[in-house]
């Protein structure tokens, strides 16, 4: 677990932070690290503040950079961040689906 | 709920190894796969493997693929297709989703093999429609026959990144460049040399600064990077391509093994989040395994001793075979594996740097891990390279083999015996007589790497005639004219194309043989057909 | 125009046959069964859909129906991905907006 710790310090911009990391919601870097530097230092955190990984792919292309990105920001090593939750179901699903579902 | 003995998620290389090796043993086998085609990747990998015979090397990825499809349906198993896993539950239940029906089915057994997913880097313009995955345009050309565009980047230099360059060329696109942000190209030398001389440029340390266009790619500009990843001012370079292709890694998709509360760990050199395994591929839950690069990223041959090691321990735990039996198939698995493991790349577990020699002590070619080609300079010091007076003697084989990958189909093919590679198939193989080679090319044709030619420098006067593997359309006839290249494509002179073989055993792979003037024999190694001579 | 219709390794493609659809009102041709997004291409059509919040073009990316960048209104539903969808004769296929096909662009 990641120490929650005020630094004080202002937020510095970065000159990439308008890349959009996750494709899906749209979401930048520079809103992940806001978000960090607002108190959000897990990724579940920060999926539910921003909804990276919360998008039809289901963060399939994102969640590796979002991690790196939370990391980076924490100066800790990426491994010390904890992946978001693992949920059922892992894929999108269409509603008619449950709808149809046999089983209820 | 249906049960079955052994659920399996995923049909590909690793999946049905494992469905094969259970359904042999007995046990009643499903297969589910989200894809519409069965393989995974398998399908769209149309280059020659690597390893040795029992890892089925020299062929092609999708004719194994065929063969483990037409293997395990034989055997009675049952593959779901169209059908994805997207929960598992307490007690290995799974939901799984079949067209507009969710479905619930229960293992005895489980095997986690969903493979891997493309990992991706952000930079301006990279949403653009023509930024696609290296997989992507796998599957455009290789399975749907599409080119996905006219002029490609290249962005990643590891073993996708170059085989799926010379898969563009061999679809007909032009490849502008393979950038790597790293200061050597990661994937296989000989695969990398293989588009060096088709004249593809690699451009190491360097990135990609931004991909233009406004609703599609219409040029690239790449950057140089130095020692702190940073962009070196002045140094960015404007490509004009449509396509940029990603092949900067694979990551784990580890998702499920997460969900069935198995323990997963970092590690580096596997590509990520990898669930914790003993050796059978047991993971911390009971009865749940993991197969092939969920459980961390390798080749595709290792993904298929993997699945076989894992069914092999499940029919022995549902006593379907006697443990000494099971330990038997094991150990000859296990140490299949471990060859495949081995060298210069392997996966042996330690900290990987970057070697500066080979096995055999040779010192590694700069020019391979930085241009993608070998300097003639370099060359003499390798056992697989005849020196002068060898080649005064007639016709040999020139094997460019430099670098210690686990392959030895050049030893199996020869019928003379010229070639040895030895037990360990990581060694370099070694030219042990050039006397008897017949000059029949099998080697060449075989080498899954292009890395063997047969140079014959008494060819005529002053012409010698140099033999290299081809594998592009329309296939030069013999008689006509082109261009001898050398392995970083420059043009040399003009060459004559002497003979074409192609035959069965060939599997695509030409042998074509050109005349080339005498002092280009250990230097031209590509054909360009047609073509007058050009400047420089 | 960037059908392989000749390749050194691979044996003849087995496409269907070639049917019509509309793509946005006007009428293309494929081959039947092959994903949507293929037959699009081959047309020359590389946006799929514009994003929800910046109002950004999107097209195929992963070919396999993870990424979910192609997805496009097949036949009046959203959020169709059409890289692994299957082409059919007469299908109506639009481009998305947000996930609507009204031609709005973004919520920024």
């Amino acid at each position: 677990m990641i120490k929650r710790t005020a630094t004080g310090k202002a937020f510095i911009d970065q000159p990439d932070d308008s890349l959009v990391i996750c494709r899906c919601e749209e979401v930048t870097k520079g809103e992940i690290r806001r978000a960090v530097y607002e108190g959000m230092m897990t990724m579940n955190e920060v999926k539910r503040y921003l909804r990276p990984g919360m998008g039809l792919c289901q963060g399939q292309s994102c969640s590796r950079k979002v991690r790196d990105i939370i990391a980076a920001e924490l100066c800790v090593p990426r491994e010390k961040i904890e992946l978001s939750t693992a949920r059922n179901p892992i894929r999108s699903v269409p509603m008619s689906v449950y709808a149809n579902d046999k089983a209820f | 709920m249906i049960r079955y003995e052994v659920i399996i998620i995923g049909a590909g290389p690793a999946g049905l190894s494992a469905a094969i090796e259970a359904a042999a043993r007995g046990l009643k086998v499903v297969v589910f796969d989200e894809n519409d085609k069965p393989g995974g990747q398998l399908f769209k990998q149309i280059h020659k493997f690597f390893g040795a015979k029992e890892h089925q090397a020299r062929e092609r990825g999708f004719r194994i693929g065929e063969r483990l499809l037409a293997q395990a349906v034989g055997l009675g198993v049952k593959v779901v297709l169209g059908a994805q896993v997207v929960g598992i539950f307490d007690n290995k239940q799974i939901t799984v989703m079949i067209d507009t029906q969710m479905e619930y089915y229960v293992g005895n057994s489980i095997v986690i093999a969903t493979g891997a997913s493309e990992n991706v880097i952000s930079f301006p313009g990279w949403t653009l429609p023509g930024v696609i995955g290296a997989g992507a345009a796998q599957t455009l050309m290789n399975i749907y026959g599409l080119r996905p565009g006219s002029k490609v980047l290249m962005v990643g230099s590891g073993n996708v990144g170059v085989v799926v360059g010379y898969q563009l060329i061999q679809a007909g696109c032009q490849v502008a460049a393979v950038i790597d942000a790293a200061a050597h190209i990661g994937g296989y030398g000989v695969h990398a040399a293989k588009i060096a001389r088709m004249g593809v440029p690699f451009y190491l340390s360097h990135t990609i600064a931004q991909a233009h266009g406004t609703d599609r790619v219409c040029g690239a500009t790449i950057v140089e990077v130095d020692q702190a990843w940073q962009p070196v001012p002045g140094s960015e370079k404007f490509l004009d391509v449509d396509v940029i292709c990603l092949a900067v890694g694979l990551s784990p998709m580890s998702q499920l093994a997460r969900l069935a509360g198995c323990l997963l760990q970092d590690h580096p050199h596997k590509g990520g989040l990898v669930p914790v395994c003993d050796e059978y591929g047991e993971t911390t839950v009971k009865d749940i395994y993991a197969a092939g690069d969920v459980a961390g990223i390798e080749e595709a041959s290792s993904a298929m001793l993997q699945g076989r090691i894992a069914g092999n321990a499940i029919a022995c735990r549902h006593g379907y075979i006697s443990r000494t039996e099971f330990e038997r198939y094991h150990a000859e698995y296990k140490t299949s594996l471990m060859q495949l493991r081995g060298g210069t790349f392997g996966h042996d577990g330690g900290e990987k740097t970057q070697p500066k020699h080979t096995a055999e002590g040779q010192p590694l070619s700069q020019t391979l891990l930085t241009k993608g080609y070998l300097d003639e300079r370099e060359l003499t010091v390798f056992p697989g390279i005849p020196g002068e007076a060898a080649r005064k003697q007639g016709l040999v084989a020139v094997l460019e083999c430099t670098q210690n990958i686990p392959c030895n189909p050049c030893q199996d093919v020869c019928p003379k015996g010229c070639i040895k590679v030895g037990d360990k198939i990581t060694n370099l193989p070694v030219m042990v007589s050039s006397a008897h080679c017949s000059g029949c090319g099998l080697c060449v044709i075989s080498c899954p790497g292009q890395a063997i030619f047969l140079v014959n420098e008494t060819y005529a006067d002053n012409f010698a005639a140099v033999s290299i593997p081809y594998e592009l359309v329309p296939l030069p006839v013999p008689g006509s004219k082109g261009m001898a290249c050398d392995r970083s494509g420059a043009v040399l002179a003009e060459a004559e194309v002497i003979s074409v073989r192609k035959n069965a055993k060939s599997d695509g792979t030409a042998l074509l043989t050109m005349k080339v003037p005498g002092q280009w024999a250990m230097l031209a190694r590509f054909f360009k057909p047609g073509a007058a001579l050009q400047e420089g | 125009m960037y059908r392989i219709e000749n390749h050194p390794i691979l044996p003849e493609f087995h496409r269907g046959k070639r049917v019509a659809f509309l793509f946005d009102g006007k009428e293309y041709e494929g081959f039947e069964g092959e994903p949507i997004a293929i037959a699009l291409r081959d047309n020359g059509v590389m946006v799929h859909h514009y994003t929800a919040k910046r109002a950004e073009p999107r097209g195929i990316f992963c070919a396999i129906g993870r990424c979910n960048d192609c997805v496009m209104i097949v036949d009046g539903a959203p959020n169709i991905r059409t890289c692994v969808t299957p082409l059919q004769a007469g299908m109506k296929v639009e481009t998305q907006y947000g996930t609507s096909n009204e031609g709005v662009t973004g919520r920024q």
